[in-house]
């Protein structure tokens, strides 16, 4: 067989959806010249399951499962900005113990999808055990939720004016033995990983992008913190009762892949002071303290008050949302997730627009990959943090 | 969550754009008090380069829907202005209307990065036409589909009930 002389034109490698490293069912469609990337081209859309025309059709009720199948790592986040729209179009006053359970079951969504952030993350680079190490904190953390929720992923456990169910008996004290015992789990993480000269030279100096470029692009979350801007929406937005409790906003300044993973890290510490801080301070204390304190009293006691409740008033199934616009968001684990609500004055909406954060962090790939080694590219998605569920919907 | 008081001013930025001359509607505050201005989509070139002068450096979501069954389809955009050590930030929310038979709004990619993917979004879902974007194609329904599958008046296709099936 005649080999061919060697070729100048630009080799087109189609990484498909099905890969085992790519995050969900992502096509990349890379243009190469030898081992350098020339440019790379997302193609999107194997996941779209038309859920923002779906919502049209839907009470809010009828509503909540799905939202779970957006991001389906941190699923409390979906669910909370899914019932933030109504309430505040509906005025709806959450109770404050209802608040410190959210808090904490965000804070608690948040450390799982770092978690399966950074398995993934290390996998792709070569490092494999991560992987595993990471499911087995995943798993004390499924146990936690199903113990409250009674699922372990796709939870429904959010209400329109607060939660569903009130914590169990004996949770706090597991979700404390939890918290002090992630803190060593981390420290193994940062001794395993973060040093590593392996490491480093894979991710220090890949895919660096600038604080004016990051806020161009509309990035947010991690990324934007990790290229110098401090700016996360629970301390700008002042939503829940985050202001309560003493944490701080965790930046780096190079923006490169190595800062995103620092951010991480240290945004999973910082979520263990926030759910700590959240259960010494919840009103009323362990729920079995709470039954018992009413049962105590006398008929109208302060137990009984708003601030103890764990829901405001059970919504009702026909609840209507005026015909107001509204757009919420939250800080989710990968960025700024938002919903844009146009109400009808009937109990489904008229336009439920997800802003996902993957889809908008996705835009800078092409860019980033970009003179880069081919290698390169599964460190730079990989440190993006995408999930197809939410970039899709 | 604390409902939000209305503020009964007017934003800066319309405050700006009226003080020099630039035509735009105001359509009246969203329920957290965000003031929405309508702009025609020949103005909405200029403006959006005035809104990024003026300091509105972050495109936080663009979307589109489509105002009523036979009405025309609006292109909305969410800006905001990110600042170190800033509590509340200014926002802003702007509505670009396009007819429904012939939707072509500019596009602000060369303004905001942001608005890439967004936009194939806004086209692939509604059918508005970006003038200008760099690769303004299908971007979540596979290329070769026919419609725009969020407009209210769209019809699935091969989609039967079952009583109707026979």
């Amino acid at each position: 067989m005649t080999v061919p002389a060697t070729r100048k034109d630009l080799m087109i490698v189609n990484m498909g959806p099905h890969h085992p490293s790519m995050h969900g069912v992502l096509r990349l469609i890379v243009t190469l010249d030898g081992e350098d990337v020339i440019n790379c081209e997302p193609v999107l859309g194997y996941l779209h399951r038309g859920m923002e025309k779906i919502a049209e059709n839907r009470t809010i009720i009828q509503y909540l499962p799905y939202v779970t199948r957006w991001d389906y790592l941190a699923t409390m986040f979906t669910e909370a900005i899914t019932v933030n729209g109504p309430e505040q179009l509906g005025n709806i006053q959450v109770p404050k113990r209802a608040s410190y359970i959210r808090a904490i079951m965000l804070e608690l969504s948040r450390i799982a999808s770092h978690l399966l952030w950074l398995g993934p993350f290390m996998a792709d680079i070569g490092a494999q055990t991560p992987f595993f190490y990471i499911f087995r904190e995943r798993e004390l953390i499924y146990d936690l939720f199903e113990a409250v929720t009674g699922m372990r992923m796709m939870h429904n456990y959010f209400r329109i004016g607060g939660v569903a169910a009130d914590l169990p008996h004996g949770w706090i004290d597991k979700c404390l033995d939890f918290c002090n015992y992630f803190l060593t789990v981390v420290a193994e993480y940062q001794k395993l990983i973060t040093r590593n000269p392996i490491f480093l030279e894979r991710v220090e100096g890949v895919g660096i992008i600038g604080g004016e470029e990051v806020i161009n692009w509309g990035l947010s979350g991690p990324m934007l913190r990790a290229s110098g801007i401090q700016w996360d929406l629970r301390k700008v937005d002042h939503y829940e009762c985050y202001d309560e409790f003493d944490w701080e906003v965790q930046w780096q300044k190079e923006g490169d892949s190595l800062a995103r993973y620092l951010v991480r890290i240290n945004e999973m510490k910082e979520s263990i002071k926030i759910i700590q801080q959240a259960l010494e301070g919840i009103p009323g204390g362990p729920y079995e303290n709470l039954e018992v304190r009413r049962f105590d009293r006398t008929k109208d006691s302060e137990w009984n008050d708003f601030e103890y409740r764990f829901i405001s008033k059970k919504p009702s199934p026909t609840f209507e949302l005026s015909k107001q616009e509204l757009y919420v968001r939250v800080e989710a684990p990968k960025g700024e997730l938002g919903i844009f609500l146009i109400g009808d004055q009937s109990i489904f909406p008229w336009r439920w627009k997800i802003r996902p954060p993957g889809f908008i962090n996705l835009q800078i790939l092409p860019q980033l990959v970009k003179r880069m080694k081919l290698a390169d590219i599964m460190t730079i998605l990989g440190s993006i943090d995408i999930i197809m569920g939410e970039v899709d919907r | 969550m604390k409902p939000e008081e209305i503020k009964k001013m007017q934003s800066p930025l319309s405050a700006w754009l009226v003080k020099h001359g630039l035509v735009h509607r105001s359509l009246g505050f969203d329920y957290q008090g965000i003031e929405t201005l309508q702009i025609k989509p020949e103005d909405w070139h200029s403006i959006a380069v005035i809104s990024y002068v003026y300091g509105y450096n972050y495109l936080r979501s663009q979307c589109a829907y489509d105002v009523a069954p036979g009405g025309p389809l609006a292109s909305v955009y969410h800006l905001t202005r990110i600042q170190y050590g800033v509590d509340q930030p200014e926002e802003v929310c702007i509505k670009v209307f396009a007819s429904r038979r012939n939707p072509k709004i500019p596009s602000v990619f060369w303004i905001w990065k942001s608005v890439d993917f967004q936009e194939r979004e806004s086209y692939d879902m509604l059918g508005i036409s970006y003038d200008n974007h760099p690769r303004l194609k299908r971007i979540l329904m596979p290329e070769s589909w026919i419609g725009w599958p969020l407009r209210k008046d769209y019809i699935a296709p091969n989609f039967y009930e079952i009583q109707d099936a026979h």
